[in-house]
């Protein structure tokens, strides 16, 4: 492995996930280099640093932090970065950094450059582990003043090398999923025909529901704690295994941490194999050639049209879903609406909420609304921010058609929310036969579900058009890093906004006793909704004029 | 609207990307009919001048007309009346190329009968029949061109916007794409065309306009250019390389070599 060439190509990788920015809210000379990133780190770095010796100052009360405190904060903290990183690199890795279509993927430098599966894999790894480094740095930077006034400095010297680690792990993750997408994609491409759009929907999604399970370990924790107790179930599960390194430091096993330093290690060497493994069998994707029956004779008048559709409004809606049932890199954005909230809710599903009422089969509706809707919410934004950008190169298809702002933006909406209701259709099934919600609560919670996709969804296409991300490059987004956070941080506090009466509610009924009726809580959470989705709406169409009107270059 | 006697004009247009210079104070009329033939070196301004006029970016100074409408004041009616070929087109790759043709006629507004008759027309005039089901992502670049062709002609444009049309065309479809730009140029299309092969623009255009450096260097009849190089027996690919300055080609070949 040539470790020019390594850092060369990462470095590439880098610049192509910072150079897509249609427009730059910073001087475009920072935001275009990765020097960029290391910036934000250290920033990130020295406002860890503050809260971190903020929060051991207030334990102590002013004082030195000693004693069952200070070791419950340093095992809290030490323990759970390592884990948390494992789970944010690899999420973040599968929202945004397996997006390149097949097209790009095919004709990629990469394919007839000399590089090696083992340096794409390293550098690919390496550029995503940067990329996310800032998350890393106001972990140490929180964590390095609880080891100094906690008399814990060794153990935060050991948690840097096990921090790195663990976003090792996570990166080299995200390599095995961008291989196994890829796979999903081409190996179906023999069926032909529609049989082949379904294989590889579903070979996505299975891919994606697959490996979340395995790195958030909340399944896999589940399933071995039944066999062998759950305070040894953990030392099963690889993801558990750099906290458990750090763990027993801290309780003085250093042979137990040895072992567990030696299983970490093994577990990212055995990760990097299949990651170079798959890299080295799916190096080239082949574009798809699907042949479809009666694909051949154009269409015939809409059924759609019954519900006051036009015939471009078909048209477009169309388009939109052909193109996330066709597309690999949509294909998978498709399937997070449907996969988030399933993934969230999975503590509740395997620890039921304690019930409102003395019978066995109600659940309180404050433990459906939290998960499932806070998973929903996320997708439909997630969907919305990703679907302008989505148009990459072809966007001139659309801007020279009669196609108004409106137009286009109403389209965006109504798909995202189909996509979206899946997902909450599956959340109603959840809720109905595993938490044994009352019609009532189900019905409830669809109603305001459909407000939360749409205000949510609304949200998104307004961020998604403001920071569209329309490059082919070898790590397309299809929205900025801007545009992504700040997507999430609005796209968050717009639900918080919506659960503010629940949650109100909760306070009054359970504190002074008061009780409103749940139809009203839940009506005025929707008009919420419906007023931010409004707005949001309002405020997507005129980027999306604007876009329409100048092509990027 | 107002009424102007040609197709297409363009008014003193400039358009800036950032501190590039792509149009210099551009002034073009295209007639009625016309077909107009867009020459000049990579990078010379040929391609933004015709996203320009399609609407696709902004002037940053002057005024496009198109049949009286203007650019900025009424890009959708533009939108109705224009087809466009764009250099390299990205087409909907995860459509077949009956799909994609659906598409664009529908949301273009074309009834069933018509769309139906004229989506077969053309795909059996282009050679397409047989591969329309199949994904645009399996074709060659040359079946690309066709089907973005078809797709800018399925709503019988009044102005056509042609940049490279010919790019990886067999010669039989090259062939049929310059008769169909005479043909159309007869019922009264205008086009515009860019090409870098100079044997075609000579045969096909009416006029041509030499472009460098986003400025017009050149403008008329292919013999008006000769006369204006002072090489009037000479062909067209010395004019061009006489009026866009490229000079000692034979050195530089020579360095290239070495």
């Amino acid at each position: 492995m040539r470790l020019s060439v390594l850092l060369k190509f990462a470095k590439v990788l880098m610049i192509s996930r910072l150079r897509s920015t249609r427009r730059s809210i910073i001087s475009k000379s920072i935001t275009s280099r990765p020097i960029l990133i290391a910036l934000i780190g250290s920033v990130l770095f020295v406002a860890g640093l503050f809260f971190g010796y903020e929060t051991t100052v207030f334990l102590g009360s002013g004082t030195s932090l000693t004693g069952p405190v200070a070791h419950q904060l340093v095992v809290t903290i030490f323990g759970g970065v390592p884990l948390f990183l494992v789970g944010f690199y690899f999420t973040m890795g599968l929202l945004w950094e397996v997006n390149a279509s097949t097209e790009a993927e095919s004709t990629d430098a990469i394919n007839w450059l000399p590089i090696t599966p083992g340096e794409y894999v390293a550098a690919s790894a390496l550029s995503t582990s940067y990329t996310y480094s800032p998350l890393l740095m106001v972990a140490f930077g929180y964590s390095l003043p609880i080891g100094v006034l906690t008399g814990n400095l060794a153990g935060f010297l050991l948690l840097v090398p096990i921090a790195l680690l663990s976003t090792s792990v996570g990166s080299v993750s995200v390599e095995i999923l961008r291989s196994a997408l890829a796979s999903a994609s081409t190996a179906f491409n023999r069926l032909g025909g529609r049989i082949t759009v379904i294989m590889r929907i579903i070979g996505i999604i299975l891919i994606l529901l697959v490996t979340q399970l395995l790195f958030s370990g909340v399944f896999l924790i589940q399933i071995i704690s039944s066999l062998v107790g759950t305070a040894a179930a953990a030392s099963f599960v690889p993801v558990f295994w750099p906290t458990l390194t750090i763990t027993k430091v801290l309780q003085s096993d250093f042979l137990g941490a040895a072992g567990f330093l030696g299983l970490s290690i093994a577990l990212f060497l055995l990760l990097s194999y299949v990651a170079l493994t798959l890299r080295a069998k799916y190096w080239a994707v082949t574009p798809a050639a699907i042949h479809f029956a009666g694909a051949g004779s154009v269409s015939g008048p809409s059924r759609l049209g019954y519900f006051g559709l036009s015939s471009p409004s078909i048209a477009m809606l169309k388009r939109e879903i052909r193109s996330a049932t066709r597309r690999k890199e949509v294909v998978r954005l498709m399937a997070i609406p449907i996969i988030m909230p399933i993934m969230i809710s999975f503590p509740a599903i395997f620890s039921p909420a304690p019930s409102s009422t003395s019978g066995p089969a109600q659940i309180d509706p404050i433990f459906l609304v939290i998960p499932f809707l806070f998973g929903i919410g996320l997708g439909s934004l997630f969907l919305g921010m990703t679907s302008i950008g989505q148009e990459g190169r072809r966007l001139w298809n659309i801007s020279t058609l009669p196609v108004s702002a409106r137009m286009l933006v109403k389209s965006k909406l109504l798909f995202t929310s189909l996509v979206s209701s899946i997902g909450l259709g599956l959340g109603a099934v959840v809720s109905a036969l595993l938490l044994h919600a009352s019609m009532f609560v189900v019905l409830g919670f669809l109603g305001l579900g459909i407000m939360v996709i749409l205000a949510e969804s609304s949200l998104g296409i307004a961020i998604g058009s403001r920071f569209p991300d329309f490059s082919d490059g070898p790590r397309p987004r299809f929205v900025t890093v801007v545009g992504s956070i700040i997507g999430a941080v609005l796209g968050i506090a717009e639900m918080a906004i919506m659960a503010l009466p629940l949650i109100l509610s909760f306070i009054l009924r359970t504190f002074f006793a008061l009780l409103i009726p749940l139809q009203f809580v839940l009506a005025l959470s929707g008009a919420v909704g419906g007023l931010l989705a409004w707005i949001a709406y309002v405020l997507s169409v005129k980027p999306v004029d604007s876009i329409l009107a100048e092509l990027p270059n | 609207m107002t009424t102007t006697g040609s197709a297409i004009d363009v008014s003193h247009l400039t358009k800036t990307y950032g501190a590039t210079v792509a149009l210099n104070d551009v002034t073009l009329s295209v007639g009625t009919g016309e077909v107009r033939g867009l020459l000049g070196p990579n990078g010379s301004g040929k391609s933004s001048l015709m996203k320009t006029i399609m609407g696709l970016t902004k002037p940053s100074y002057g005024s496009i007309q198109v049949l009286g409408y203007d650019v900025r004041m009424s890009p959708m009616e533009i939108k109705k009346i224009v087809g466009y070929v764009p250099e390299s087109p990205r087409l909907y790759e995860f459509l077949t190329a009956t799909e994609y043709l659906d598409f664009i006629a529908d949301v273009r507004g074309l009834p069933f009968e018509q769309k139906k008759e004229r989506i077969a027309r053309f795909v059996d005039a282009l050679d397409l029949e047989g591969k329309q089901g199949d994904m645009i992502s399996s074709y060659s670049q040359g079946m690309k061109q066709k089907v973005a062709i078809i797709g800018a002609l399925l709503h019988r444009p009044r102005v056509l916007l042609m940049d490279e049309p010919l790019n990886g065309l067999d010669p039989k479809s090259a062939r049929l794409v310059k008769e169909l730009i005479h043909g159309l140029a007869r019922e009264g299309v205008s086009v515009v065309f860019s090409t870098h092969i100079l044997e075609i623009a000579e045969a096909i255009c009416d006029k041509l306009t030499i472009l460098q450096g986003g400025k017009i260097l050149a403008e008329g009849t292919s013999k008006d250019l000769r006369e204006n190089a002072g090489l009037p027996g000479s062909g067209l690919e010395d004019v061009f390389l006489k009026l866009t300055g490229t000079k000692g080609v034979e050195d530089i070949v020579e360095a290239l070599i070495r």
